[in-house]
């Protein structure tokens, strides 16, 4: 399994960088207000070059093109490194199947010429003489394929039948757990509780598991904490934690110190 | 007065391949460059469904620019209102202001392509009316301390609309200079008609095709990229029609005259007399001016030259003009 960091709202780049600097895979942006979830994760995107930046996407908020549209420039910012984590917010079974649909055919390499029990994309609308039948919403993401986790009230039901992968919030064991499995925790900074709180879910079978820091935690610390002890030890069974607790190599000197 | 560079569109275009993600980098690193050598004011643009990319989502692009700068403002020139949902808008608009210390401006336009329009699950009928809410919800986020409007028209009505509600236009660079200065009177009656002071009018602002050198075959080339980067609107079927005086660029069905027209417009020549056309402008009340450098076919080279030639040689005597 793999650890990420939830970013706190107004601190994306402050923390997606720190996040970067002690080799987590990835960051979750928008998890504040989700109006400006796009923004969070265009300013965790700039601070850094390699992390995921897995955003947050409240669906029913605005037509699905223009998200996409969002969601495209946000890929080419970050090149390539978005996770779309679609929330169903308000939206039934049948409008966040639909809404999804727009959203992913939007952002794939064809055309798109959708025609859903909520949405029909293009329009087809009358005063709309000169439209086409079908539109190529540009720029195409940096990626192949943008990948979308969901999360929200009906994520279960739609991922059930889409096949995407659901934002876990508890460690329940998997039946027959996908090869993406994501999931969201709390840590408390104590390294104990926390050492079992992600070996927990390592265990249920969950591959990415991003974690909360405590409101006012110290960074540094806490960041070493996940970085040197939580994230090595579900990277591989049985982890020598010899490799965590022994000595810390003495930091270089300096110049001057010669 | 103060100056930009646009209009940043992102695109990869059949004349200038580019990878959509580094145009994206590149961005960044022009606003970096501008910010350094003093610029003021970055302007994005807005079209939906083209096959180049061009830009479709100005916040996300302007709230990119400035997560990496520090004084740098970053303008939509324009965002196309009626296509968005205007609550919304407001809200992702007040925040990347607030995360960029209050540097970005809120540019707003009608938008004409049906495509854009259907694509968007919008009626073009309902364009004006949906402009009018818009413009009520970010004049009330304005006024709440968000972002300012700046309003991009270039017919009587519309530039007299703006002049009353007391939002600044950037005029199109395809405007000639002559049209520039009648628009500027038209803008300051309705700001005066609606009952303020023309002395406490903000300064206006026009996006200007402009290239400086002294070499005819570079001024031979930077006229032809200027060519070219119009070509994309006759692609876009962008239609100006005939109003009043105003005579008609129909480029969709005009296009090589219309194209010849507007690459007139360009001010190429030495430092000098980009200067004297430049204080033209300033003289009418038009003290923003973007460079409409972003132009198809121009390499990155050629650019970064001409974005450190204007701020060495013309930006100081403009700036020493008004400090004076």
């Amino acid at each position: 399994m793999r650890i990420g960091l939830v970013l706190a709202e107004g601190h994306e780049a402050e923390l997606a960088r720190l996040a970067e600097i002690h080799g987590l895979f990835g960051v979750v942006a928008g998890t504040g207000n989700p109006l400006t979830a796009i923004n969070a994760a265009i300013y965790a995107s700039t601070a850094t070059e390699f992390v995921r930046v897995v955003t947050r996407v409240r669906l029913g908020l605005e037509h699905p093109v223009t998200i996409a549209e969002e969601v495209s420039i946000l890929d080419n910012v970050n090149n390539g490194r978005t996770v779309v984590l679609a929330d169903t917010g308000e939206l039934n079974l049948e409008a966040g199947l639909d809404e999804i649909a727009v959203l992913r055919e939007a952002l794939s390499s064809r055309p798109i010429q959708h025609e859903g029990p909520v949405w029909r994309v293009p329009a087809g609308l009358p005063a709309n003489a000169t439209a086409p039948k079908s539109i190529s919403v540009t720029p195409k993401p940096a990626q192949l394929e943008v990948p979308f986790w969901l999360t929200g009230a009906a994520a279960h039901e739609i991922g059930n039948l889409s096949g995407l992968p659901v934002l876990a919030r508890e460690p329940a064991h998997l039946k027959n757990p996908k090869l993406v499995e994501p999931g969201l925790a709390a840590i408390s900074g104590e390294l104990k509780s926390d050492r079992e709180l992600v070996t927990a879910w390592a265990a249920a079978g969950v591959t990415h598991l991003f974690v909360e820091l405590p409101a006012g935690a110290d960074l540094g610390p806490i960041m070493t904490l996940v970085s040197r002890h939580l994230a090595p030890e579900v990277l591989m069974p049985h982890f020598p934690r010899v490799m965590s607790e022994s000595k810390v190599p003495l930091p270089w000197p300096g110049d001057g110190n010669k | 007065m103060r100056f930009g560079v646009g209009l940043f569109g992102l695109q990869n275009t059949a004349m200038l391949p580019a990878h959509w993600a580094g145009a994206y980098r590149d961005m960044r690193e022009y606003a970096a460059l501008m910010e350094e050598l003093g610029y003021d004011e970055l302007w994005l643009s807005e079209h939906h469904f083209f096959y180049d990319g061009y830009c479709p989502a100005l916040l996300p692009a302007a709230a990119s620019v400035l997560s990496v700068t520090e004084r740098l403002r970053v303008g939509t020139g324009m965002m196309l209102l009626p296509m968005q949902d205007p609550e919304r808008l407001a809200a992702v608009s007040q925040d990347i202001h607030n995360r960029s210390g209050g540097r970005l401006d809120v540019g707003i336009g009608l938008g004409y392509r049906d495509i854009e329009f259907d694509g968007h699950g919008i009626s073009r009928k309902q364009r004006l009316p949906r402009m009018l809410k818009g413009i009520e919800v970010l004049e009330a986020a304005e006024a709440a301390g968000g972002p300012p409007i700046w309003m991009g028209a270039q017919l009587i009505d519309p530039v007299k609309r703006a002049g009353q509600r007391g939002h600044p236009i950037l005029f199109s660079a395809a405007l000639p200079f002559e049209r520039c200065k009648t628009l500027t009177k038209v803008w300051e009656e309705g700001w005066v008609g609606a009952g303020r002071p023309l002395a406490s009018k903000p300064a206006l602002g026009a996006l200007r095709n402009i290239w400086l050198t002294e070499d005819p075959k570079e001024r031979e080339a930077a006229r032809d990229w200027v060519r070219a980067s119009y070509v994309q609107y006759a692609g876009l079927g962008w239609t100006l029609p005939a109003v009043g005086e105003h005579e008609q660029a129909d480029f969709a069905e005009e296009t090589d005259k219309a194209i010849a027209d507007t690459v007139e417009t360009t001010i190429t020549g030495s430092a000098e007399e980009c200067i004297r056309q430049l204080r033209e402008f300033e003289a009418i009340g038009i003290e923003h001016i973007a460079f409409r450098l972003m132009l198809d076919g121009a390499p990155r080279p050629a650019l970064e030259s001409q974005i450190r030639r204007l701020a060495a040689e013309v930006l100081p005597k403009l700036r020493d003009r008004v400090t004076a």
